[in-house]
């Protein structure tokens, strides 16, 4: 056999399938183990955790007994952090995006520091984060252990994620609608605010929730700043306050089987919220999407 | 004609006039001199401008006027600073921050560059269409309609935006749908609704950077139609580089080329400015006529 | 699509009509002068041609910039191809005409003959309806029309031999020879204009068909070519 034809060398080819193969073949095995892992996990939880799921696991406050403990303290401490979390970090957020993108100039020194400060902020470990708050806002402040303290660390925890996802969704919006805009007379405000942003809210959006979600599920810091694990009423903006993970965490760490029932329970809790959060995230994204 | 002795005996008598003499029709339009004869002043007199990028000098010393209510057409190769050049009419160049413009533009009496001159002003009366069709992801009634709400001219607008379709001729083609996403229209069509929604501010001049190079055959021809149509009202610069194009289009047009420096820095200079047919017939400057035939560039 | 361009045809063709028409009127003030001997009318013609020539020079400009600019092609190109050379055509009937005035002046003080001067009404005639049938042919592209011109042309030919065999008859009396020998240059003028007008009616073929035949091919004077 010759080893060159019109259709090129036979065993080149032969190569090349065996190199595809063996690159598709680890693609899939990549996927089955992340799939595997995440199947036995949630398999896991709800074999534990749906029995426990009632009307009065979400109602009722924790008790030391396991019958009749609930997360409802828990589940408002995470929606009123949710809220606050959007409050404080979206406008912060995407003000130090359209800062960053839209105004300042690249050139100068002061703000090319700035961008590398933000991208190593959002590389520092939650914990950090933590003991910053306990150090500034717990202490320094005089804040105390209350909720708002745990929202403003969150709030520092995610803002540089906020920050690079909304670049990120500025970036993409085309330089030839900010031309197109300027051209027509507008005003660098009225370019921002008319067409770039409405352009950019679905990047924006979706960034913002995929951070909130991963904010959700963070314990250290608010372990640092100091969430209580048993409250028995409901939380406010300056008292006392819990949080899902920080219940998970605690009724984990119980000896009792039944306690460890409740922990997959709200865990299952905790996966729903992020859940819609996510499928919000998504539908913003179809709802909204543009091309250009 | 007969030449000869014939020619000499023949007696010079003042004609009768019973041929009545027929005033030439052609030779109002066909002689540049009648033309330039009744011009108005020119709408932009550039003098030694020169652009840098940094430390690259992107265009050098380009001193032209832009003649009044005509087309006028920059074009040369890849490179040769004809949308660098075309951007410093409306400032646009401004947006890019390591751009530095010197020399001088007068736009009518005024001085482009005065540091008393706020940009925003200037693009209002100059106004720019773009290579590619960039309308905004809106409707296109609020496509048109952005440049009046920017500029606070906010009574009587939906005539000022059905006058702007009217006059890029697109209304018949959109009336119906003014609501829906203007990124629904063909190519062509976002184009023409890119000049509308220029129209809607009311320029006095129209500024377009290669205009028709992303559409089809079909769509140029439109676009072009409708250059020659809005001559009669607005100044247009235009871009291009297709020379068949300059030739259609354009009264005067200005060839560009590139001058590559010792360091291997190319610079655009301006190479020859005249009458379209001029440059298109017998075209002074070698480099042109080796351009606009195809033999170099 | 591409109105400027289709304006800028639709002028060329009128100028190249509006040029036949005062060629036209060029040949039958040149006729007039010869047949009533009038110096006056024929210095008319004569400067009458500077018209004629502005027009043809502003014509060959206009095509020259249209080729340059809107680069014609297909049934364009054969149009302005069609109106260049048309163009060239009535032209030289204007110098023809010029000629003739010219003529006339030379041999206004000489003595005429009148059978001579009517023949020249005749073939006139002829030519100007010839130069007529030319010029509504092409704007009607009607190439029926324009071939017919070959036939009439015909008439102008024998015309231009009959006054040849006169002339050579004046042969023998002495006042007439000079007269003469300008009249046979008239006629010979009489019968280019013939020529000339079916050369225009040969653009109206190619114009129309894409094809070039010579109506009267004088190498093959037995046959029409097409």
């Amino acid at each position: 056999m010759t080893s060159t034809s019109a259709l090129g060398s036979r065993r080149a080819l032969t190569q090349d399938r065996v190199i595809n193969w063996l690159f598709l073949s680890f693609l899939a095995l990549s996927l089955l183990v992340g799939f595997l892992l995440l199947g036995a996990l949630l398999v896991d939880v709800f074999r534990k955790g749906v029995g426990e799921l009632s009307w009065s696991f979400l109602t009722n406050p924790p008790s030391s007994l396991p019958s009749r403990a609930g997360a409802r303290p828990a589940i408002l401490g995470t929606i009123y952090m949710m809220i606050l979390l959007v409050v404080l970090t979206v406008p912060l957020g995407v003000g130090t995006a359209i800062y960053l993108e839209e105004y300042a100039n690249k050139n100068r020194w002061y703000n090319r520091w700035l961008e590398i400060n933000i991208q190593n902020l959002a590389g520092v470990p939650s914990i950090v984060y933590g003991i910053l708050g306990l150090a500034f806002l717990v202490r320094g402040l005089g804040l105390g252990r209350v909720l708002l303290a745990g929202a403003l660390i969150l709030t520092l925890l995610v803002l540089p994620t906020v920050i690079v996802a909304a670049r990120e969704a500025l970036r993409a919006v085309p330089d030839s609608i900010r031309q197109g805009a300027f051209a027509l007379g507008a005003s660098q405000w009225q370019v921002v605010s008319r067409q770039v942003l409405p352009a950019a809210i679905p990047g924006i959006a979706t960034g913002a929730i995929l951070a909130l979600a991963r904010a959700i599920g963070e314990t250290a810091p608010l372990l640092m700043v100091g969430a209580l694990a048993f409250i028995a009423f409901n939380p406010t903006i300056l008292g006392d306050f819990t949080a899902l993970p920080i219940q998970i965490f605690q009724w984990i760490s119980r000896p009792q089987e039944e306690f460890r029932h409740k922990a997959a329970a709200a865990i299952i809790v905790l996966l729903a919220l992020l859940l819609v959060m996510n499928a919000f995230a998504v539908w913003i994204r179809n709802r909204y999407e543009r091309r250009w | 004609m007969l030449k000869g002795d014939d020619m000499e005996t023949a007696q010079a008598t003042e004609p009768a006039v019973r041929l009545d003499r027929v005033e030439p029709a052609i030779a109002d339009r066909s002689d540049p001199a009648a033309v330039a004869a009744v011009q108005v002043p020119p709408v932009f007199q550039v003098t030694g401008l020169s652009v840098t990028y940094g430390s690259h000098l992107a265009l050098a010393d380009v001193t032209m006027d832009i003649r009044s209510k005509a087309v006028t057409a920059f074009i040369g190769p890849s490179g040769c600073g004809k949308s660098t050049f075309i951007r410093c009419f409306n400032r646009l160049n401004d947006l890019i921050p390591s751009a530095r413009v010197t020399g001088q533009v007068l736009y009518h009496e005024d001085d482009l560059y005065s540091p008393t001159v706020d940009p925003v002003e200037v693009r209002k009366l100059i106004g720019m269409v773009f290579q590619k069709p960039n309308p905004f992801p809106k409707s296109i009634y609020d496509n048109v309609a952005f440049g009046p709400r920017v500029l606070r001219r906010k009574d009587e607008l939906d005539g000022r935006v059905e006058m702007a379709l009217r006059r890029a001729a697109l209304w018949d083609e959109v009336k119906d749908r003014l609501k829906t996403n203007a990124l629904s229209l063909s190519g062509g069509q976002q184009q023409r609704l890119c000049i509308a929604r220029c129209l809607a501010v009311e320029p006095d001049v129209i500024l377009m950077d290669e205009p028709a190079s992303a559409l089809d055959p079909i769509s140029t021809s439109a676009i072009e139609d409708l250059m020659h149509e809005l001559k009669t009202d607005y100044t247009i610069v235009v871009v291009t580089h297709n020379m068949q194009q300059a030739a259609r289009v354009a009264e005067m047009t200005a060839f560009f080329s590139v001058d590559v420096g010792e360091d291997g820095q190319r610079t655009g200079v301006l190479v020859e400015y005249d009458e379209t047919q001029t440059i298109f017939t017998t075209p002074a400057d070698p480099r042109t006529e080796g351009y606009v035939t195809g033999r170099f560039g | 699509m591409r109105a400027e361009f289709q304006q800028d045809l639709d002028d060329l063709e009128a100028e190249l009509q509006g040029e036949g028409s005062i060629v036209l009127r060029s040949l039958r003030g040149a006729l007039n002068a010869l047949e009533t001997q009038d110096v006056e009318l024929a210095d008319e013609v004569i400067a009458f041609d500077d018209e004629v020539d502005d027009r043809y020079h502003g014509l060959e400009k206009r095509i020259e910039q249209l080729i340059a600019r809107q680069t014609p092609v297909a049934t364009d190109l054969r149009l302005v191809l069609a109106v260049l050379h048309s163009n060239m055509h009535l032209e030289r009937i204007g110098d023809q005409c010029v000629t003739i005035a010219k003529l006339t002046k030379l041999t206004s003080h000489l003595e005429t003959k009148r059978s001579l001067i009517a023949g020249f009404e005749e073939m006139g005639s002829r030519a100007e309806e010839m130069l007529r049938v030319a010029l509504e042919a092409f704007a009607n592209r009607d190439v029926d029309a324009a071939r017919s011109l070959s036939e009439l042309d015909e008439l102008i030919d024998r015309g231009n031999r009959d006054v040849t065999k006169q002339v050579l008859g004046l042969a023998g009396q002495p006042g007439m020879q000079e007269w003469g020998m300008r009249m046979i240059v008239v006629s010979r003028c009489l019968e280019r204009i013939g020529d000339n007008a079916v050369d225009i009616g040969e653009q109206t073929e190619y114009l129309v068909t894409g094809e070039f035949t010579e109506f009267t091919d004088a190498s093959h004077p037995e046959g029409r070519a097409h």
